[in-house]
């Protein structure tokens, strides 16, 4: 009888397998992109938020009649923030056809940087992954099309330095950050900004999985006691984070966190948004519901008589994730207008990447500008802070420092 | 029927020894070199021979468990850490010697031995769960080391580029190529271990696995025995981690953690312990397992969940059935695939007769 | 007294309430050893599975907490009991690498049976306390970590209470003594096995409530449990205040750590000093300091 019952599943499994073989070729009138997600693995907070943005924006483009009139399709594999499955989802993507790839994650744009530029095919790592591969000429098909660790590095000292009246001489900065490669990338650029501006830096690890900080937090609050703390946390840190750096007395107003620790999630999981007052937050797309294409998802929505989904309430992650199929979109736009035959490739698309100028999506995107040298777009971020119970905007679209940027990309790209 | 060893008769003890003394079995080995090195890289598309060629990477490391904790009796939780020590080595060597890739598997197969050694000396004085925690102890502080110590981890990245390997002026690239580049390696790792357990020194590992006091007794250096396995080992682990980070193009600490210590243990509990077709079979399994669940929820799960659900469901339910396989596999059939499939065969051996 | 002075003794204070958390979870491996020999690989995810439920019955169903916490503990104990009869019991006198593997893949079940049924978003689980620290001198208390320790010295007295006068605590001990002699003598072994895991999923539910109040309950709630392992090691794996004094020792040592040695190495040592010692223990005293079995030297 066991014997038996086992047959029959494996049939039906291999029933399945024959039954889904993806197809080997983009079928005729639609165009692919491969996109990966965490939906379990350390960054599951963001994935099962970003996502949902992400697909929500291809179906509103679709019900417009898509791209030039080819319709987009983004199948979704889950690379439970680990490089094997995000190799193995590649292969896929490759397979099913796909001319750009979103990659989700730093580790694994490091890992499929070479394969990328191998089989050319463009891939992008917004608000992540590699600050080097700003350099469009070194990686010709990484592109990070929003602002990079540097650039948020950059950026956070700026506005520290303008919170704290105009300069940091003799003041002191606490880097604390998550320990490990997307936490210690901007570092480098922390500390080649200290010397500059003459404040002093000292930097606290936290450990994986980053639930554990108090003895970091009380040097910070009680020992070092800095003018300014710059966090860079994600996943469950953050949250915990905010929780101790008010249980050990250090006001959150003097906290600025760079782009992940900066969601309602992270709040809400903090204890909410009483709990989180003052706290600055740095921002690579817009915040909140005041955007014209989150009114047309919506409405999309509403057409099909649904509520609009749960996950735009929490804005921060579903508009980064509308963020990114947006830049795809336009990519694949600028590359069919090139091609109208509509038989493009990954060489069209990263040329498409390349026009793209100027697009600000009704100010949900910062003004992008890539080009083929600077895959970034200009490292524009935004500060919102969290004031009386919601994300208040405190700054506009801004960048900073991009001499002590290009001075580092330039080096690494010299390695 | 498959195994008829009427009228097999041997005259010397060499052939009687040999590895595959049936004629039968030699047939049978022969046909499985003809599909694995020619129908299969030549009939299967990319893709496809991607997912083999992370299988073939997963054989190699689950030998080379399997003779530490299946045939020695050695718990380790360590396995993954030993794999980011041979890639590291490697990818150093590659980088900042420029040698050429025999030699940096060599050397990352040879350090992941001398730390693996290292390792197991507490296993020395300790045994069972307490020898378990002292590996998992291992794996972290490995892990730790990499992660911190700039030298090897190459800076802040804590990963490594290495170029791809190739033979003279031929760079291996592709899958297909890869596929050969690693078959080759599987095929060295698999007769290496059928040998080892038939030598000496297999007879003393499954002597300390067995009655360790009794094996002292009888004069087997346990001391020199447990070292010895623990290297050897992890110089298969040391393989792995260079042949993984051939495959991929880069040496990142994050693709060894604690996560892949577990599953190459699922690997050759699921397989069959102290068997070395069981651990070709756990390997297969269990990396394939994801991919398979993948389209079988494509596939059928439209039916039950909308596709929203769907997604959110694959990878979770990876890992519940992953956890539900191995409590399956070890209240059910503790000695794995490696039993199913013996049962199998002995039904054909005397086929059609019942006994 | 000297600023230093002042966060050197912050550090210490820290160290201990976290300390005296952590052996609330290393009690709840200690419960299982004890009594039943198996390791318990899953500890973490009992913990959190603990606050998914009792977070989700808050928020979700809008419970009070008092009725949140009842559900958390009821939950739990069915857990454990339903846990030993289905898996545990098919496991007894199987090599222990068998249980420990049974445990893990449990442990996998668990992580992936969390977002599913509970949803991935992190959710905080309120607790009638201020956030605000008291303050005592130089020393900040948050009133969370009071609690936290609290809770584990009543538990863990009550616990030791029970295995030593307690008429069931002397069963259970006699059963994890020797199986078969308490067979003999009437004791029925299973039942008592089964209340072990019961204990544990109380222990773990503690657990869940003050650790998902102090990180927010998610899936990451889980990782606690890596740090049982030098608590249980340090302490002795079967015994109750081995699981205090080996959770003081752990929590000081990576407080000190934390802060004295991180600044000249860039950070981490928090996790691997711990381990460090844990290793030096098992070279030296692998039964712990308190640990009374025999651990069969070779």
């Amino acid at each position: 009888m066991r014997q038996v019952l086992a047959i029959v599943t494996a049939l039906a499994l291999a029933g399945s397998l024959a039954a889904s073989a993806p197809s080997h070729a983009q079928s005729k009138g639609e165009i692919v992109i491969g996109m990966q997600c965490d939906r379990t693995g350390a960054t599951q907070i963001v994935g099962t938020v970003l996502c949902p943005g992400f697909h929500d924006y291809i179906s509103l483009i679709n019900s417009k009649g898509g791209v030039e009139g080819y319709k987009i399709r983004a199948p979704e594999i889950d690379n439970e923030y680990k490089v094997p499955p995000a190799v193995e989802s590649y292969e896929r993507h490759k397979k099913e056809g796909a001319v750009t790839i979103a990659v989700y994650g730093t580790p694994q744009i490091y890992a499929l940087a070479q394969k990328l530029q191998e089989d050319r095919i463009p891939g992008t790592s917004p608000g992540f992954g590699s600050a080097a591969a700003a350099d469009g000429i070194r990686y010709p098909y990484v592109f990070p099309v929003a602002a990079t660790y540097w650039s948020q590095g950059t950026a956070a000292v700026d506005f520290v330095k303008k919170q704290l009246g105009g300069s940091l001489k003799g003041k002191k900065i606490a880097y604390i950050f998550y320990d490990n490669p997307a936490g210690r990338e901007p570092i480098e650029i922390l500390e080649d900004l200290s010397g500059r501006e003459g404040f002093q830096l000292r930097t606290f690890a936290v450990p994986p999985p980053g639930v554990e900080m108090g003895a970091q937090v009380l040097d910070i609050a009680q020992r070092f006691r800095p003018d300014f703390v710059i966090a860079h946390l994600f996943g469950g840190a953050p949250a915990v984070s905010i929780k101790e750096l008010k249980s050990k007395g250090y006001p959150l107003r003097k906290v600025i966190s760079l782009v992940w620790g900066s969601a309602e999630v992270n709040i809400e999981a903090a204890g909410g948004f009483a709990v989180a007052e003052g706290y600055y937050t740095m921002q690579f797309a817009g915040v909140g519901q005041d955007y014209p294409v989150l009114n047309e998802i919506r409405e999309m929505y509403k057409k099909q008589g649904k509520p609009a989904p749960k996950e735009m309430a929490s804005s921060v992650y579903y508009n980064r994730g509308v963020f990114q199929a947006a830049v795809h979109v336009e990519a694949i736009r600028n590359a069919l207008k090139a091609h109208p035959d509509g038989k493009i490739t990954g060489v069209d698309t990263k040329a498409g990447f390349e026009k793209i100028s100027n697009f600000t999506l009704g100010g949900l995107v910062p003004p992008l500008k890539i080009t083929s040298t600077d895959h970034e777009g200009g490292g524009l971020v935004q500060i919102w802070q969290i004031k009386g119970g919601k994300f208040e905007k405190v700054t506009d679209w801004f960048s900073a420092y991009p001499d002590v940027i290009a001075k580092h990309t330039k080096e690494a790209a010299a390695k | 029927m498959f195994h008829r060893e009427s009228g097999v008769l041997k005259t010397t003890y060499e052939a009687d020894m040999a590895l595959y003394p049936l004629p039968i079995a030699r047939w049978t080995v022969a046909a499985l070199a003809v599909v694995f090195f020619a129908v299969i890289p030549l009939a299967l598309h990319q893709y496809y021979l991607s997912i083999a060629n992370l299988v073939w990477i997963a054989v190699i490391g689950a030998l080379g468990l399997n003779i530490l904790v299946g045939y020695t009796g050695q718990v380790s939780i360590g396995h993954g850490a030993f794999m980011s020590v041979g890639a590291y080595t490697a990818a150093n060597l590659a980088i900042r010697l420029g040698s050429p890739w025999p030699v940096n598997l060599l050397a990352g197969g040879l350090m992941a031995a001398l730390v693996g050694a290292v390792v197991g000396i507490p296993s020395l004085r300790i045994k069972g769960l307490y020898l378990a925690i002292a590996t998992l102890a291992g794996q972290l502080i490995i892990e730790w080391t990499i992660n911190h110590v700039t030298f090897i981890s190459g800076g802040v990245q804590a990963s490594i580029d290495v170029p791809r390997p190739r033979l003279g002026s031929y760079v291996l690239s592709s899958q297909r190529e890869m596929y050969y580049f690693l078959l080759v390696f599987v095929v060295l790792a698999i007769v290496g271990t059928l040998n080892l357990v038939r030598s000496r020194i297999g007879r003393a590992f499954i002597a300390i696995r067995d009655q360790d006091i009794a094996a002292e007794i009888i004069g087997i250096n346990i001391f020199r025995y447990k070292l010895l396995a623990f290297a050897i080992s992890s110089f298969y682990a040391g393989v792995t981690g260079v042949l993984y980070t051939y495959y991929l193009g880069i040496a990142n600490y994050e693709q060894f953690q604690i996560g892949v210590s577990i599953d190459y243990l699922a690997m050759i509990i699921i397989g069959g312990l102290g068997s070395i077709l069981g651990s070709i079979f756990g390997a297969f399994f269990v990396t394939l397992l994801p991919i398979v669940i993948r389209y079988a929820m494509e596939a059928f799960g439209g039916l039950f969940f909308d596709p929203k659900t769907v997604l959110n469901l694959i990878p979770n339910l990876r890992l519940m059935l992953f956890g539900a396989l191995i409590i399956f596999f070890l209240i059910v059939e503790p000695e794995g695939l490696n039993r199913l499939w013996r049962n199998i065969r002995n039904y054909f051996r005397i086929w059609p007769f019942a006994y | 007294m000297s600023e230093e002075f002042g966060f050197f003794l912050l550090l210490l204070s820290n160290g201990v309430l976290i300390g005296l958390m952590y052996s609330l979870i290393a009690l709840g491996f200690v419960l299982v050893y004890k009594a039943t020999d198996a390791v318990n690989f899953a500890q973490g995810e009992f913990v959190m599975i603990a606050g998914l439920v009792v977070a989700l019955a808050m928020s979700a169903a809008g419970a009070p907490l008092w009725a949140a916490i009842i559900l958390g503990l009821a939950s739990m104990v069915v857990f454990g009991f339903a846990l030993e009869r289905v898996v545990l019991r098919k496991l007894i006198g199987r090599p222990v690498i068998a249980v420990v593997m049974a445990t893990i893949g449990l442990a996998s079940i668990l992580r992936g049976v969390g977002p599913t049924f509970f949803g991935a978003g992190t959710k905080s689980l309120p607790l009638p306390i201020s956030d605000e620290p008291f303050v005592i001198g130089p020393l900040f208390i948050p009133p969370i970590q009071l609690l936290g320790a609290a809770v584990s010295i009543v538990f863990i007295t009550g616990f030791g209470w029970f295995f030593l006068w307690s008429r069931k605590g002397i069963a259970m001990r006699a059963v994890a003594d020797n199986q078969q002699v308490a067979m003999a003598m009437g004791i029925n072994v299973e039942r008592y096995f089964g209340l072990a895991w019961a204990m544990t999923g109380i222990v773990s539910a503690l657990g869940g409530i003050i650790w998902g109040n102090l990180l927010g309950v998610d899936v990451n709630l889980s990782l606690v449990g890596f740090k049982v392992f030098p608590v249980v090691i340090l302490g002795g794996l079967d015994s109750i205040p081995g699981a205090v004094v080996g959770g003081l020792i752990v929590g000081i040592v990576e407080n000190i750590a934390a802060g004295y040695i991180d600044p000249y190495v860039g950070g981490g040592t928090k996790d691997f000093v711990p381990y460090v010692l844990m290793i030096l223990a098992l070279m030296i005293r692998p039964y712990g300091i308190f640990g009374k079995r025999i651990i069969e030297r070779v």
